[in-house]
């Protein structure tokens, strides 16, 4: 009598206890008879207790699933062996019925009865089959990109480094794990990405720039253009960055093309003024070596000639020299110390003919004699080329080309100012755009003010306009001192 | 007729062999440098003939034909000297058929072939 208590509370709390997990939980006999099952049975199966309790496995469970898993024998063979069994998949597919998994246990509990556990693990299968099928579409996508993709941990050591990082510079990912990404940039802009891991820990943004990454198996590097995002965790925390760069090779082979077609037809310009300016050397030179093929001349007659011929030569020289230089000058893309002055002057040189011809006076007017700064002399001369040849021109009637050169703190100012037809207000933005021409058709492609902006920008400088509609503009050229 | 003969030219080399070419036929030489010297020169109308270089730094040679033909009664015959001008170039034929030039000299030339133009024009 004494017992009867404890044991109904130890009931009690062992069915509350079974009520209470989120699994199916049967008691069954030798016979296979159900001897007891928990709720979670009862609302997965739609039965009632009535309706189960008392009744053979058979009876309850579908056909299909007794079929389809064996369970009948299973569990004699847990009477036989009394071992249990654990953690047993069973999928449970039937027509019409949407596929189930469970996972099941047989533990013998005493010689006549046995528990088994029945779990439906079908929606956790069916999320990590769906987030496994993400992550291997994701990880295909970063693979099969031709941009390099890799991340790194919140200092910068890289994690995970796409094929398209190994093909360009030709590291494979375990040359790079774990160690620096800036320690694969270019020895003088490896501080500049160092930084860029820095603002990365504290920024929202993404960080745009280009530098070379190395390819130590040719001992070289190659341009790209870099996207730096801080990668968050889903307590906006960053943990790491995320770098995207692109192979700017191809881009920078068609722009110097588009720079050097561009440079032709500059030169097609001022073929006129050219040819007028080395023929007259010519003619003179022609006309001086008559006069000494002729019979008794004075000595002193006979040297003039021959000073004419020789300055002359070298006048028509120096003007084809200018051109070489101007035509040539795209196949060099190093930055160097560049004199700015040495540079407007060549320019100047260039354009003199073609100014002489149109009845145009040309100003430079400099606050020093020289300015340095790091750029490619053949690509700043052909950015004044353009806008000088722009302000020729706007100026048919003739005009005054100034030019003025002023130092401000790090920068330098050069204003290129014309007395021409002027742009109009709605224009002035759209100047830098290629291919926007006040140009007949087949006279201007419009491409030279976009090829000066791209230059400029490669120097880290800034290009402008200021006009008025007939009053004559300005193009304003800043760039870094050194 | 034994007029002057004015060289208009920017380029004093040029004036200079043009004249050496022209005196040695025992002509008088005048020289101009600007396209304005030039018609200031000419509308006093002394001259028979103007050796007239075709880009000037204040105008066109054929500019400054145009005004020497608008203005001065005894015209001078105009011979256009360019380098800036190619053989058959239509603003030279055109120059020509409207009289504005009667000959075209390109540079460079030989010394026969400014001399043969002296002769054509019976200086
Ligand atoms: N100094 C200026 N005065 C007036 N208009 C200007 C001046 N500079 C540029 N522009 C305007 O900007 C346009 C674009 O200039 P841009 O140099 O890009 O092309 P473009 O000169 O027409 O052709 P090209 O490719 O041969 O240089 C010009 O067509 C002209 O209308
Ligand atoms: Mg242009």
């Amino acid at each position: 009598m004494s017992e009867n208590p404890i044991k109904s509370s130890f009931q009690i709390q062992y069915e509350m206890l079974l009520n209470a997990i989120p699994s199916s939980v049967l008691m069954v006999d030798r016979k296979l008879q159900i001897l007891s099952v928990n709720e979670n049975f009862l609302i997965k199966s739609q039965r009632s207790k009535d309706t189960t309790v008392g009744r053979h496995l058979a009876d309850v469970f579908p056909l299909v699933i007794l079929q389809s898993t064996c369970i009948e024998e299973s569990i004699r063979n847990v009477f036989n062996s009394s071992i249990a069994v654990k953690g047993q998949k069973m999928t449970y597919r039937a027509p019409g019925v949407p596929l189930r998994i469970y996972y099941y246990s047989i533990l013998p509990i005493q010689s006549d009865q046995i528990i088994l556990i029945m779990e439906d693990v079908t929606e956790q299968f069916r999320l990590s089959e769906e987030v496994r099928r993400v992550e291997r579409h994701l990880a295909s996508i970063v693979e099969s990109a031709s941009d390099i993709v890799l991340s790194t941990d919140i200092d910068g050591r890289v994690l995970t480094w796409n094929s398209a990082a190994e093909k360009l510079s030709g590291l494979k990912t375990q040359d790079v794990y774990g160690r620096y990404f800036f320690d694969f940039c270019d020895a003088n802009q490896k501080q500049m990405v160092e930084q860029i891991f820095q603002r990365m820990k504290t920024s929202n943004a993404a960080h745009t720039t280009e530098f070379n990454l190395l390819t130590p198996s040719n001992s070289g590097t190659i341009l790209i253009s870099w996207v730096f995002s801080p990668m968050k965790d889903d307590y906006s925390k960053t943990v790491g960055t995320v770098v995207v760069g692109r192979d700017l090779a191809e881009r920078l082979k068609l722009e110097l093309q588009l720079r050097q077609s561009q440079k032709l037809t500059a030169l097609g310009v001022m073929a006129g003024g050219i040819a007028h300016e080395i023929r007259n050397p010519l003619a003179i030179c022609s006309s001086a070596a008559q006069f000494l093929q002729e019979d008794r001349i004075p000595d002193e007659f006979q040297k003039e000639c021959a000073k004419k011929i020789q300055t002359n030569i070298q006048k028509a020289s120096a003007i084809i020299e200018n051109l070489l230089r101007f035509a040539r000058s795209s196949l060099d893309t190093e930055m160097i110390e560049v004199d700015l002055i040495s540079v407007l002057k060549e320019t100047i040189d260039l354009v003199t003919n073609q100014a002489k011809v149109q009845k145009i006076k040309i100003h430079l007017s400099l606050q020093k004699s020289s300015v340095v700064v790091s750029g490619v002399p053949g690509l700043l001369q052909q950015v004044f080329m353009n806008i000088f040849l722009n302000a020729i021109n706007a100026m048919p009637t003739g005009g005054v080309l100034s030019i003025t050169v002023n130092s401000v703190e790090d920068r330098v100012i050069v204003r290129i100012i014309d007395t021409g037809v002027g742009i109009p207000a709605g224009e002035l933005d759209k100047i830098f755009d290629p291919f926007h021409t006040s140009s007949p058709v087949g006279q201007g492609t419009g491409l030279g003010l976009s090829i000066c902006y791209s230059i400029i920008r490669q120097h880290l400088g800034s290009i402008q306009a200021e006009s008025r509609l007939g009053q004559g503009a300005a193009i304003i050229v800043t760039l870094p001192l050194l | 007729m034994g007029k002057n003969i004015l060289i208009v030219d920017d380029e004093p080399d040029m004036c200079w062999v043009v004249s050496q070419i022209i005196q040695s036929q025992g002509l008088n030489v005048v020289t101009a440098y600007t396209g304005e010297d030039a018609c200031f020169k000419l509308s006093k109308g002394d001259f028979s003939v103007v050796f007239l270089d075709a880009k000037l730094p204040d105008m066109d040679g054929l500019d400054v034909a145009r005004r020497i033909h608008a203005i001065v009664k005894e015209r001078p015959l105009v011979v256009l000297v360019s380098g800036y001008h190619y053989r058959d170039d239509p603003i030279v034929r055109n120059a020509q058929e409207e009289g504005l030039i009667c000959c075209f000299l390109a540079k460079p030339f030989s010394n026969e072939e400014l001399i043969g133009i002296l002769i054509s024009l019976s200086c």
